[in-house]
């Protein structure tokens, strides 16, 4: 019986990893799919950032941090909540996709902890952390933006979200996983697969359309046309496999010891009835404490933590005497809730979260002009932020760094900050126009920010949301310096920013920057390489206006034809009607 | 020996011919490509069919109609190749891509000749090549009409191809399926170009090739043009001007006018000289037009043409 409760938890496991990782490919795809106009919605009834929105620990930070009850929000984390109250630590058995991935790993890998038995000390880290993290949600941020204050209430939103399991791993599949698979599904398919496959298709062509439909979904999820790449996925990947490769110190080394969400589902978990009973059948030979995967059973096999327990039911399983039993009664239960952790460090996690708060400061991109905005003279020049974002210093507050901007653009061109914007920046989002430009015809980052800190804006908006402004290198553009003919700056604007400056016949691209939007078409056709010859820069970058002014900008420009160099005149106007009776002689 | 009989040296060389000419055959594409050239270098005036009565896919068979009909070029169990202008992520209505309309007419054309396989290709300049296929709203409409439609192919669907007449462009990769196709119909939009000054015929055959880089990173992109175009000759040009796309070519947006007109011929070189005249433009201040016709592309001169209106 309890061995049957033990599968039901793998197809549990593998069941919610699965929806996991099918939300994730909508997500990438149906909203990147839907902006552009070219299908619709799935028509999927859940969100497809579902996971994010019913983990708790996001949940809270984002009330704390934002001071208010998110309704929404608060009916998406219940569920977590009250199955956490019911039975504890469940959700990291039974439902947690990081959990399931970790157990996945350490079966594959079959990586065993050198040390099975009860946790050392290190279980208390993670409560650590989750007072760290409390904390921040609780200070005001070090950087309060003029423009949103409301935004900016406190780091922890962001911090939250750099250790929380589920930000982790979509985060990690973002950035390192969706390109991999794409290219295995692209081999197999191309080279591979038709080779050994083919035979066995020949003498039963069902088998044919029934893999055609396989790989056609498959495909579908993982962009065929456009995988992403993404800088900084070595280091994110690197990061997952620090924690899987960390069991082999310790079985669900993350889950045992630093996992925040972990430990704020255990404290939860106090008050659920439900606990382990151990009978006098009990013969002490300690199979229980090795082979528990969260070494939550103490040196008297009949008492357990109850904040570590996940409800694995592998101690039930594997006792030999059948000794262990679930009661809803208090009496005859070894459970031991409390959390015995040392006063001394908790006040030290305190002080990492005030601490915490004030890393920003630390480095040089913190300094604040006198009206509080923060001063770009310091980024690069390469500090291209997606259409629709805030005011920098607003921006880089709001920001999560969840990556859920960079996973549906269309285009791979969204980026992690790596220097762009100093450690502020780090892991928001910039364009890199050489990776893909920004298309005209796509909202996606708009509609996935799950924080606006890029606010939704719609495709007639994007023609007047000046990211930055292109620049021609005349001392590298083939046109300039060698009389080439190019232009395929010109004819990659979608926005007719360039004109011609016309030398004996010989047109040269000019960039017109009242018109120029940043997009960076441009800089990603232009045959000269590496770099490109014409390149977006930030300066024009109009985000301190509002949309109305810089429509009205906008508008204000009105078109240019080409020019003959240094005359200003303009040699080819539009044909009227009668020109075009009278000059074509063959209409 | 009687005068019928043949002597050893005579057998010897006729068979050498016979053989190398049979040799020459097989290589089917090359040889209905250069049917092709045969046939505008013997014609004296080449013809230029302009339709303008109908609806759309009505034109575009009163054209067809007028140069002989679609079974003249394509027989029985012939493999098309049909090369629209589907390089932008425009929608039709901004006169970017060639109109899908025209593009699926021609592929029943084709299919009701009793064409083996229909396939539209294109290598655009956008992308990603799907999402160009699918907002250009050709790939729905060839596909439906019974063609399959390649948008982007892959580089090994490249062939090496020598340009023997070329003075600048000496060698490129061209698409397999058209240097073997049994009819190759070229169906450019006319657009004025921010770099060439206007596009039709001869610049849509730049998506044919895999690198079009070195066309720009050559001395002369409009040299490489005309010199393309000695090599790869369509069988049929129909032109789309349905709607032409007069200013920003060409991705525009743009300013652009219906004049509805389905142009169609055989000399490319006539079939681009109507084009651009149609944009206000002279052929001959056109960089490509005036190289291809010192190549012996085709007529540039459209007094010399004869222009027949249905």
């Amino acid at each position: 019986m309890h061995s049957r409760v033990r599968r039901l938890r793998r197809l549990s496991q593998i069941a919610f990893l699965t929806g996991f990782l099918v939300l994730f490919g909508f997500a990438g795809r149906s909203l990147t799919l839907h902006s552009l106009g070219d299908g619709a919605a799935t028509g999927w009834p859940l969100p497809a950032d579902l996971f994010l929105r019913a983990d708790p620990l996001l949940a809270l930070s984002a009330m704390l941090s934002l001071r208010q009850i998110l309704l929404p929000l608060l009916w998406y984390a219940l569920p977590a909540v009250v199955l956490a109250l019911l039975l504890g630590r469940v959700f990291c058995g039974w439902v947690c996709p990081m959990g399931a991935a970790i157990d996945l790993c350490e079966r594959i890998g079959r990586i065993r902890g050198r040390r099975p038995g009860q946790a050392p000390p290190w279980r208390r880290v993670k409560f650590y952390v989750l007072v760290a993290l409390v904390v921040t949600m609780l200070l005001p941020a070090a950087h309060r933006s003029p423009r949103e204050p409301s935004l900016s209430q406190s780091l922890g939103l962001s911090a939250a979200y750099l250790v929380d399991p589920i930000a982790l791993l979509t985060r990690t599949l973002t950035l390192s996983g969706v390109a991999p698979a794409q290219w295995t599904i692209t081999f197999a398919r191309d080279v591979n697969l038709i080779w050994t496959v083919a035979p066995l298709v020949e003498k039963r062509p069902w088998l044919g359309a029934v893999l055609e439909r396989i790989g056609a979904a498959l495909e579908w999820f993982v962009r065929p046309d456009s995988p992403p790449y993404f800088r900084l996925g070595l280091v994110s990947l690197a990061i997952f496999l620090v924690i899987v490769a960390l069991g082999s110190f310790a079985r669900r080394f993350w889950c045992r010891n630093l996992c925040p969400l972990g430990a704020l589902l255990g404290l939860l978990g106090k008050l659920s009835p439900l606990r382990l009973r151990v009978s006098d059948k009990c013969t002490r030979c300690l199979r229980c404490v090795n082979e528990c995967k969260m070494g939550a059973i103490l040196e008297d096999p009949k008492q357990y933590r109850g904040p570590e327990c996940i409800w694995c039911y592998t101690c039930l399983a594997v006792c030999p005497e059948k000794a262990i039993s679930v009661t809803a009664l208090p009496a005859g239960s070894g459970r031991r809730d409390g959390l015995d952790l040392e006063r001394r460090r908790v006040l030290e996690g305190m002080g990492i979260g005030l601490a915490a708060v004030l890393l920003p400061k630390v480095d040089w991109t913190a300094k604040r002009t006198q009206a509080g905005e923060k001063v770009l003279k310091l980024s690069s020049e390469r500090l291209i932020r997606p259409p629709g974002a805030l005011p920098e210093d607003a921006f880089v507050t709001a920001c999560v760094r969840c990556g859920e901007c960079m996973k549906v653009c269309s285009t791979n061109t969204l980026q992690p900050a790596f220097g762009e914007g100093g450690l502020e920046a780090v892991g928001t989002p910039v364009l890199v126009p050489r990776m893909g430009p920004c298309a005209d015809s796509c909202v996606a980052c708009g509609q996935a920010c799950p924080t606006r800190a890029i606010q939704p804006f719609k495709l007639e908006e994007k023609q007047h949301l000046f990211l930055g402004t292109a620049n021609v290198d005349r001392s590298k553009c083939i046109a300039w310096i060698y009389g080439r003919q190019c232009m395929v700056c010109d004819e990659a604007c979608p926005y007719d920013a360039i004109y011609a400056d016309v030398l004996n016949g010989l047109p040269r691209p000019v960039v017109d920057d009242r018109v120029c939007v940043g997009c960076g078409e441009c800089e990603f056709r232009c045959p000269v390489e590496p770099r490109g010859a014409i390149r977006v820069s930030a300066s024009g970058d109009k985000r301190h206006l509002s949309r109305a002014q810089q429509r009205a900008l906008r508008e204000a420009a009105s078109p240019r034809a080409q020019t003959e160099s240094g005359t200003g005149t303009y040699i080819v106007p539009v044909p009227t009607e009668q020109d075009m009776i009278d000059k074509a002689p063959y209409p | 020996m009687s005068r019928n009989e043949m002597t050893r040296r005579e057998f010897l060389i006729r068979a050498l011919a016979a053989g190398a000419g049979a040799y020459a055959a097989t290589q089917a594409g090359l040889l209905s490509l250069l049917n092709g050239v045969a046939e505008a270098a013997s014609s004296s005036r080449p013809t230029i069919v302009v339709a303008s009565k109908g609806d759309i896919p009505g034109r575009v068979r009163a054209a067809v109609e007028a140069m002989g009909g679609m079974a003249k070029f394509v027989k029985r169990g012939a493999a098309v190749v049909i090369k629209p202008n589907m390089g932008w992520l425009r929608k039709p209505e901004t006169g970017a891509n060639t109109n899908p309309e025209v593009v699926a007419e021609l592929v029943r054309l084709c299919r009701a000749c009793g064409a083996r396989a229909v396939t539209v290709v294109d290598n655009p300049v956008d992308g990603p090549a799907s999402r160009v296929a699918a907002r250009s709203g050709i790939q729905e409409a060839a596909e439906k009409a019974g063609a399959k439609v390649i948008c982007g192919p892959p580089p090994a669907m490249y062939e090496r191809n020598q340009i023997k007449r070329g003075k600048v462009l000496k060698e490129t990769d061209t698409l397999r399926d058209i240097l073997r196709a049994d009819v190759f119909i070229n169906v450019p939009v006319a657009k004025v170009h921010g770099s060439t000054k206007a596009t039709a015929g001869l610049k849509n055959l730049m998506g044919t090739v895999l690198d079009r880089g070195a066309w720009h990173q050559s001395d002369s992109l409009d040299q490489c043009i005309a010199d393309y175009a000695t090599q790869v000759r369509p069988h049929l040009i129909v032109l789309d001007a349905t709607r032409v796309l007069l200013t920003n070519g060409p991705k525009g947006p743009g300013q652009t006018k219906d004049l509805n007109l389905i142009a169609a011929g055989t000399d490319p070189l006539a079939m681009d000289a109507y084009a651009v005249q149609l944009l206000g433009m002279r052929p001959e201040d056109i960089g490509h037009l005036k190289r291809a016709r010192e190549l012996g592309v085709g007529e540039m001169d459209l007094s010399r043409v004869n222009i027949k209106r249905v």
